[in-house]
């Protein structure tokens, strides 16, 4: 029996071609752009997540602050060792983890200066991070250089070694070979300088690599007056980043029952908390658990920005295709108000009556929401696969990119897929209930 | 016989503005099963508002309507759709196909609706109704594609498909030429023959109405005179059709209403 209603309204549809039409069209656009808008704010979180668990965190960061006096507050973890070794032996599904030292300080060449973060690395863990760090064109950073790539990052392995990123590089005037100087803070609040040499020069990821450089992990101890024995983070890399919530809260039960001091929860990078530390009363270590995102919060207006704008035109565009749907199915409903009649005069009951028209516009939403996700999938990979550089450097920074990234996730496709289907089905539910509730003798003597 | 279609004093009033129209004033009548009867009248004399309640799609203001046992005042519109699916035909004056099914799933839509029977069976049963009202050629045709008489048999198909016990027609023959309608009354009356089934017809239509068992006629909402048709003639009578009822079947006539 549905069987036949689907036929039905089917055939309908197609015999209603330049309506059907101009609703498959409308239905298919918004599909396509919302699942287009969908997979640029994916790529936007994609280049953020690159871009956060390369130059900033880990998926989950095991940091903390060590305090001397009740005011000071340095961004430290003592015994690092052990407590790199009780996150490797409690983790579930981990992959591997890394000890990343944090400096902040002025690199300073014979033309210009940089405030940036200074991420000390040990090279010989590092495989990951020299697999996603790609080397800049010498012509990006020089004017008028080639379009060589030029030096080695695995060169960091030597001392006294620095890896910049290509907008640094251009604003401090160097190239590969040349040194600056770094000049930072001890932990006890003296001026230390060391004169660092470039070893490669790194392409941007967007707004981070603005302020964040690399070296060698004994030199970042050296500048600091550090002890050996002490790290940054510890930070944790999982088979499944989508696990690193819950594997996070569970770290957190293991080193307090290890005894460790822990500070509350506080989704936010870490040199946000100096201030807050500070005015805490305890001294010694307490550990900080984060993850990626966290770190990286302060860039979280960029997706939300854009997902508000998508949120936006989608509702926009949504309350349009609405109104276009109720108008199209209340003048189905008014042209076929006999046969509505006639239906019902031989047995149709009224949920069969509801069931008909309804089928008609979801099976119009249907098949225009998945072509419309079809068309916007495909633009969206073929977009993607063009590897498009972005001409302005601030809609660079905003999408954490030099190159257009779009991601098209399956859930997401469906997502659209069955939000806009729905939509159309409940457009079309006041008409359709007004059709079932037609008295057949009404219908039956309706007048066009 | 047992009787099929009961009518007790029925009233219908429609709204029309500010004031009640009464399209039929405390109406009584009885139709047997088998019969081949037609209701006659002039223009908004109240003939489809009888044939509306007799099918089930309308109901009275007031009176009893009592269509193949059931009083139809204590049935809710879901009860009223099954009424009408599994004992009641429609054949309508405008044909009222459904335009985007071709004859054989026009026909087929009441026994789906119905789902009783089987593919196969569903199919014997359809191609058996096509074949006794002669469109087996044009099985496939959709209804755009047909004459009005072809239309109009494959509306008396659909409406004997599901071996009704009562076929209700609103003037089927008004919208057909003079050659095509008496094929059409003839078809109905042979099957009403073959079948048993019981047709009400409304009908101006003189041709009509001298193949009908028996003509009601209705004038005003009031039914002023019932009687035997020509085909069957009361034993003694002269044969004269529904025309000249009163003068000639006196004795047979039924009821008036008060």
């Amino acid at each position: 029996m549905i069987g036949v209603l689907f036929q039905i309204a089917m055939r309908n549809l197609v015999q209603a071609r330049r309506r059907t039409g101009v609703l498959f069209l409308a239905v298919g656009t918004v599909t396509g752009m919302l699942v287009l808008l969908q997979a640029m704010s994916q790529g936007i979180n994609d280049n953020m997540e690159t871009a956060a668990t390369t130059l900033s965190a880990g998926q989950i960061n095991v940091a903390g602050f060590y305090k001397v006096t009740p005011g000071s507050a340095a961004p430290i973890v003592t015994n690092a060792a052990e407590v790199r070794k009780i996150v490797e032996e409690n983790t579930p599904n981990l992959d591997y983890t890394l000890l990343r030292h944090r400096s902040w300080g002025k690199a300073v060449s014979e033309t210009g200066t940089v405030q940036t973060a200074l991420s000390g690395i040990i090279p010989a863990e590092e495989e990951q991070f020299f697999k996603k760090l790609q080397l800049a064109k010498e012509k990006d950073y020089v004017e008028g250089g080639s379009s060589e790539v030029i030096g080695d990052p695995r060169q960091l392995s030597e001392p006294h070694t620095v890896v910049f990123f290509a907008n640094q590089a251009k604003r401090l005037g160097v190239q590969v070979g040349d040194v600056v100087t770094f000049k930072t803070e001890t932990q006890v609040g003296r001026a230390n300088t060391l004169d660092l040499k470039v070893v490669a020069v790194a392409k941007d990821l967007g707004l981070l690599s603005s302020f964040s450089c690399f070296t060698q992990r004994e030199t970042v101890l050296e500048l600091g007056q550090l002890d050996p024995d002490t790290t940054g983070a510890v930070w944790v890399y999982l088979k499944d980043i989508d696990e690193a919530p819950v594997t996070m809260a569970h770290l957190r039960e293991v080193f307090t029952a290890k005894g460790y001091r822990l500070m509350d929860y506080n989704p936010n990078p870490f040199f946000f908390k100096f201030e807050d530390v500070q005015g805490e009363d305890w001294t010694g270590q307490k550990l900080d658990l984060t993850l990626w995102k966290d770190e990286v919060s302060f860039l979280s207006w960029v997706i939300i920005a854009f997902n508000s704008v998508t949120w936006f035109l989608t509702t926009i565009l949504v309350a349009i295709i609405t109104i276009g749907i109720m108008n199209a199915m209340w003048q189905s409903v008014r042209e076929r108000t006999r046969e509505i009649g006639t239906m019902r005069a031989v047995g149709l009951g009224r949920l069969q009556t509801l069931i008909l028209f309804m089928a008609e516009a979801v099976m119009l939403g249907l098949a225009s929401s998945v072509a419309g996700a079809a068309v916007g999938g495909g633009v969206a990979v073929a977009v993607d696969a063009a590897n498009i550089h972005v001409p302005m450097e601030a809609m660079a920074s905003i999408l954490l990119s030099d190159n257009i990234h779009l991601s098209v996730k399956p859930m997401s496709v469906v997502a659209a897929v069955g939000f806009l289907t729905g939509f159309t089905g409940l457009s079309a539910l006041w008409p359709s209930v007004r059709a079932a509730l037609l008295q057949p003798v009404k219908a039956l003597s309706h007048v066009e | 016989m047992a009787v099929i279609v009961a009518l007790k004093n029925v009233v219908k009033d429609y709204p029309l503005g500010a004031t009640t129209v009464r399209a039929l004033r405390k109406v009584d009548l009885e139709i047997d099963e088998g019969e081949f009867t037609v209701i006659a009248g002039p223009s908004g004399s109240g003939k489809s508002t009888l044939l509306n309640l007799i099918g089930c799609i309308d109901v009275a203001t007031s009176g009893e309507v009592n269509v193949a046992g059931e009083n139809t005042a204590t049935l809710n519109d879901n009860q009223l759709t099954q009424l009408r699916l599994r004992k009641i035909g429609f054949i309508f004056q405008s044909f009222n196909l459904i335009a985007v099914l071709d004859v054989f799933q026009n026909i087929e839509f009441p026994l789906l609706l119905q789902g009783r029977l089987t593919t196969a069976d569903r199919e014997a049963r359809v191609m058996d109704v096509i074949e006794k009202v002669g469109l087996r050629p044009q099985l496939h045709q959709r209804p755009s594609e047909l004459s009005g008489g072809q239309r109009q048999r494959v509306a008396i198909a659909r409406a004997l498909v599901t071996r009704p016990k009562l076929v209700l027609a609103d003037e089927p023959t008004a919208n057909l030429d003079s050659v095509t309608g008496g094929s059409i009354i003839t078809l109905m009356r042979d099957l009403n023959r073959a079948d048993h089934t019981t047709f009400i017809f409304s009908t101006h239509d003189q041709r009509v109405m001298e193949q009908a068992d028996r003509v009601v006629n209705i004038h005003d909402g009031v039914v002023s005179a019932q009687g035997l048709g020509a085909l069957d003639p009361l034993p003694g009578s002269d044969g004269v059709g529904g025309g000249d009822l009163r003068a000639t079947m006196g004795g047979a006539i039924k009821g008036i209403p008060g």
